[in-house]
């Protein structure tokens, strides 16, 4: 096939589609319309083909951290377990309790999928894959990323159910509070890269990722993000072991199925944001030569922050509600307002970035970065351990508290 | 009451023996109280009118602040029901006191007022057997439902289905020919109804009344708030079965609590009083079935005591290796779900099973089953350890499971949020975990060093150097970290029982479907993992027990649940409901 270049593997597959399509005789005002049709769909497909392969693969590593094998009936190692497990999800009965809102019970399901959905619009798959870039693409994606969270509050209020009602009263103290660290700390990056446009972000990481530049403002995304989607050990707003299944309780079906599909996009979509934002997005070795490759480096890096969630899910329980919110107000929103005073200072006084100049006199720069957020830490330390010893001490003289040394009486 | 000062009780509570305080009670009561000269029983009985006075005087002034035991005996052919109390000063044996009361009105003064404990108690001794407690605050009906007709236990009170009083039935036993009851007596025959109930045509009552004596006040705040009541089972993840707990809550605070029973309730104790003393032991393994080994060990002490047989010395050891283990396996599962309570996905849970299905295998090889073993029988156990078991079992106890411990405490115990859910939460005072009956690692969590192994040692513990662990800060990490310290404990008495375990018989004379038991009581505690699991048992002489009665550990720690979870937010109580562990077949029966 003549210009077919695997080194530019989507963009020679994108003319070989184009031209098929000339082929047919359609004028240039259709073709755009049906390669953005196209375009979209793909884009639709895209994170629902990966839940599949994260549902299957935190099975598989789940069991591993818990000494056991995981699904392995199905397909080679059980990989196709995901497949009848849709089936199912698919075929059963979808039941509508009475007395619900009927109207915001039914949108709910697919409102949660939506949003996360929308958030793939903006987000850098490889050189020159992208959705739309749109020059505020970060402030897109926390208009639409709250919208999952509107989602949850829905299905919560209009399940008449209390245990879903406490999931949403969860779910809007969790949000409220964890956004104000999210986007604080997303401040740095834009910063750094003088740009709110995804793409411009990941350009700006060409000689080196934010993460070396800000890793206390990685830290805060990480973990605000990580509560913003309600995973493990923010995962009180569907609590299983308190309030049973929380927003969900009283659906099934594949209006459940929904739930769980967002959901997991949201987990994952936030690992890819923190990959392009802070891990370089699709940059890495030979990505100028093989573009193609750019996707493979954003995919990995994904799946390796994605390793980190399913790594927490199994090891910790879970947070209170009220030190869930305090965590937020009393620790992280403090760290991250500092953070970004901090470090807009450290963008004005050290020099801006030169993409001309050599690796080694960049490295001031980078050292100067790494050095604040080092002091930044250290600081951070103290405080926290100068607060929760006055709380301890505090404690002690309030309620005498023995040590937790084992006291065994004869 | 008379002159107060001539005794006053002067002594040291600790010192006082059982037989002292009978005398001082005598003494002190002349008229009220009585010895109960009956043939092989014990105790005194106690005018009922006077019975409030009896009991503020054992408790203040004998240092008696533990009410273990609250049930009733119906004495049909005297006409009389008794309500019959097991109280501890501390060391020693029990302090039995019984109230007789008319069988037309039987109404017995309530001890809540003194001893907390007797409040569910009392409410079960009023569902099963219609003993009226006066002064109760809250007597219903806890195992059967409200809209329940008769008191089963009384022994004129017969179940649908009826056959006859006692096992084995005639429709049974020579000839063998075995059909169901059900088709013997069509249902609808042999149905009671209330005479002014109407089946067709009634309105639910028992919800009122359960929701009736909650507590709605909103807490104190600024904002307007309002309560919410909400029901935490009986269908729920976390509350360890059928549980159900009513809760009422100022947004995510607990205002008020209520555990309400019964979803598994199946009369254990009446078809206990239908079986031979035999028979009762596979369905003591239905009771707590996590640890079946401890629970059967406990019905066959409670029966050796009322015959006297004495188990071989071979037997006895068997029977503490099996129950140390239990207490593992129950110890393992506790920390494991408590942490499954806590919100970890599963892992702390698969890592305890992992080792208990190792114990789980020795059971299997010495008892044939894994969860219902029905192992010990009454004067030893039901065969010898088989080939081979002993060397699993060292394996087991001197290389894998210590090193487990250690392990399991590295992956749970520092873990900042696990800390800072637990510390602190669900604190138990001292003094209330007494009153409230609290046993087992609930009451030594909050810093009684109070282990029936050691106060009143049963079976051969006499033998082992072994410690009671105890903390004192009374909380949910206090609670969970004794756990820790039992299993190590009871991994040295199984290194010591190992190591004396002699060879010999494990039975006393030969298998028999039947034992003759002598006319009398017997109450029978031990030190189960869970806590105090005491049997009381009444025999006539014939070859089943008159009655039957199981002071359920579980049932009895949850009496502390409402008091300590007010005021903690909802998912603390989960928490606090795992840090008591409970087996809902214990507590419902």
């Amino acid at each position: 096939m003549e210009g077919f270049d695997v080194a530019n593997l989507f963009v020679s597959i994108g003319q070989v589609w184009t031209g098929f399509l000339v082929n047919l005789g359609l004028s240039s005002q259709w073709i755009a319309f049906v390669n953005k049709l196209v375009a979209a769909l793909l884009l639709t497909a895209l994170p629902v083909t990966i839940v599949v392969f994260t549902i299957m693969g935190e099975r598989k590593i789940i069991g591993r951290f818990q000494d056991r094998l995981g699904p392995n009936r199905v397909g080679p190692y059980g990989f196709l377990q995901t497949v009848p497990d849709v089936v199912k999800l698919l075929t059963k009965e979808i039941i509508t309790p009475t007395n619900v809102d009927k109207v915001m019970y039914n949108v709910a399901p697919a409102l949660s999928v939506i949003a996360v959905i929308l958030i793939w619009a903006v987000m850098p798959i490889a050189p020159s894959m992208i959705g739309v870039d749109l020059d505020i693409g970060v402030v897109y994606f926390l208009a639409v990323s709250s919208l999952a969270t509107l989602a949850i509050l829905l299905a919560g209020w209009s399940s008449n159910n209390k245990y879903a009602l406490i999931a949403a009263f969860r779910t809007v103290s969790q949000l409220v509070s964890y956004e104000v660290p999210l986007v604080l700390s997303l401040l740095v990056p834009v910063m750094l890269a003088s740009s709110l446009s995804m793409n411009d972000i990941v350009q700006a990481q060409s000689r080196g990722w934010f993460v070396i530049l800000a890793p206390i403002s990685m830290l805060i995304f990480f973990i605000s993000g990580t509560a913003e989607v309600g995973r493990s050990p923010f995962d009180l707003l569907e609590a299983d072991s308190e309030i049973v299944a929380g927003f969900n309780i009283e659906y099934s079906g594949m209006r459940f199925a929904m739930f769980f599909l967002g959901e997991w996009i949201h987990a994952f979509t936030f690992c890819a944001l923190t990959a392009t934002l802070y891990f370089g997005g699709w940059r890495g070795p030979f990505v100028d030569q093989v573009p193609a490759l750019g996707a493979l480096y954003f995919f990995a890096k994904m799946f390796i922050l994605y390793l980190i969630h399913i790594w927490i899910r199994a090891t910790m329980p879970r947070f209170r509600i009220d030190q869930m919110l305090a965590f937020s107000w009393k620790f992280l929103v403090p760290l991250a307002l500092v953070n970004v005073a901090v470090m807009a200072l450290a963008t004005k006084l050290l020099a801006p970035p030169d993409l001309s100049a050599s690796f080694w006199a960049t490295l001031p720069r980078w050292g100067g970065f790494l050095g604040v957020n080092l002091i930044m830490a250290v600081g951070t330390f103290v405080a926290v351990r100068e607060v929760a010893r006055q709380a301890r001490r505090k404690e002690e003289e309030v309620s005498g508290r023995f040590g937790s040394a084992a006291v065994v009486q004869e | 009451m008379s002159e107060t000062s001539q005794t006053q009780a002067t002594q040291e509570p600790s010192v006082l023996t059982v037989q002292d305080a009978y005398g001082v009670l005598l003494e002190r009561f002349p008229g009220q109280v009585r010895m109960d000269e009956r043939q092989g029983y014990e105790g005194v009985l106690i005018e009922a009118d006077s019975l409030l006075d009896v009991a503020s005087f054992m408790r203040d002034q004998l240092g008696i602040r533990y009410l273990s035991s609250v049930t009733g005996v119906d004495n049909l052919p005297n006409g009389q029901l008794e309500s019959v109390y097991h109280a501890f000063a501390g060391l020693g044996p029990a302090l039995v006191f019984k109230v007789q009361v008319d069988r037309d009105r039987p109404e017995v003064p309530s001890l809540v007022s003194v001893w907390p404990s007797a409040d569910f108690q009392e409410r079960e001794s009023y569902d099963l057997l219609g003993i009226r407690y006066i002064g109760h605050p809250n007597l219903q009906r806890i195992l059967t439902w409200e809209g329940f007709h008769g008191h089963p236990l009384r022994k004129d009170w017969h179940e649908p289905y009826y056959e006859e009083e006692l096992k084995p039935f005639a429709s049974r036993h020579p000839d063998g020919h075995v059909y169901r009851a059900e088709d013997r007596n069509p249902f609808g025959m042999n149905l009671q109804y209330p005479s002014d109930f109407d089946p067709h045509n009634w309105t639910d009552i028992a919800q009122a009344a359960v929701y009736q004596p909650l507590q709605r006040t909103a807490l104190e705040s600024r904002l307007e708030t309002e309560t919410m009541v909400i029901n935490l089972g009986p269908q729920h993840p976390s509350t360890h079965g059928v549980l159900r707990v009513v809760m009422a809550v100022d947004g995510e605070t607990v205002v008020d609590l209520m555990p309400v029973f019964g979803y598994l309730h199946r009369n254990h104790e009446k078809i206990g009083e239908r079986c031979t003393f035999p028979q009762i032991m596979p369905y003591t393994d239905r009771l707590d079935y996590i640890c079946s080994m401890s629970t059967n060990l406990a019905y066959a002490l409670a029966v050796e005591k009322l015959t006297g047989i004495r188990p071989p010395e071979r037997a006895e050891y068997i029977r503490v290796i099996m129950a140390e283990l239990t207490r593992i396996v129950n110890h393992l599962l506790a920390i494991g779900f408590l942490w499954n309570d806590v919100g970890a996905f599963f892992t702390p849970v698969v890592y305890a099973f992992n080792e208990r299905e190792l114990i789980l295998d020795l059971f299997e090889m010495a008892a044939g089953s894994r969860m219902m073993c029905n192992y010990v029988r009454v004067g030893g156990v039901f065969e010898d350890l088989p080939d081979g078991w002993m060397e699993k079992a060292r394996r087991l106890v001197y290389d894998r499971l210590p090193r487990f411990v250690d392990e399991y405490e590295r992956l749970v115990v520092q873990n900042e949020i696990w800390r800072a859910r637990a510390i602190g939460v669900g604190v138990l005072p001292a003094e209330r975990a007494i009153a409230v009956g609290a046993t087992g690692p609930l009451l030594r969590g909050s810093g009684v060093p109070y282990d029936i192994r050691r106060v009143e040692p049963y079976s051969i513990y006499d033998r082992f150097d072994f410690d009671v662990a105890v903390r004192f800060n009374g909380d949910v990490y206090d609670r969970f970290m004794i756990r820790f310290d039992e299993m190590r404990q009871s991994l040295r008495i199984l290194r010591q029982a190992m190591e004396q375990i002699p060879d010999g018989p494990v039975q006393t004379g030969k298998k028999n479907y039947t034992i003759k038991v002598p006319p009398g009581e017997a109450y029978h505690r031990i030190e189960a993992p869970k806590g105090e699991l005491g049997f009381y048992l009444v025999s006539d002489g014939r070859p089943n027990p008159w009655r039957y009665h199981v002071r359920s550990t579980s049932l009895i720690n949850l009496t502390s649940l409402a008091e300590m979870c007010r005021g903690h937010k909802i998912a603390d109580v989960v928490v606090i409901l795992g840090s008591i562990d409970i087996t809902l077949g214990e507590v419902d029966r």
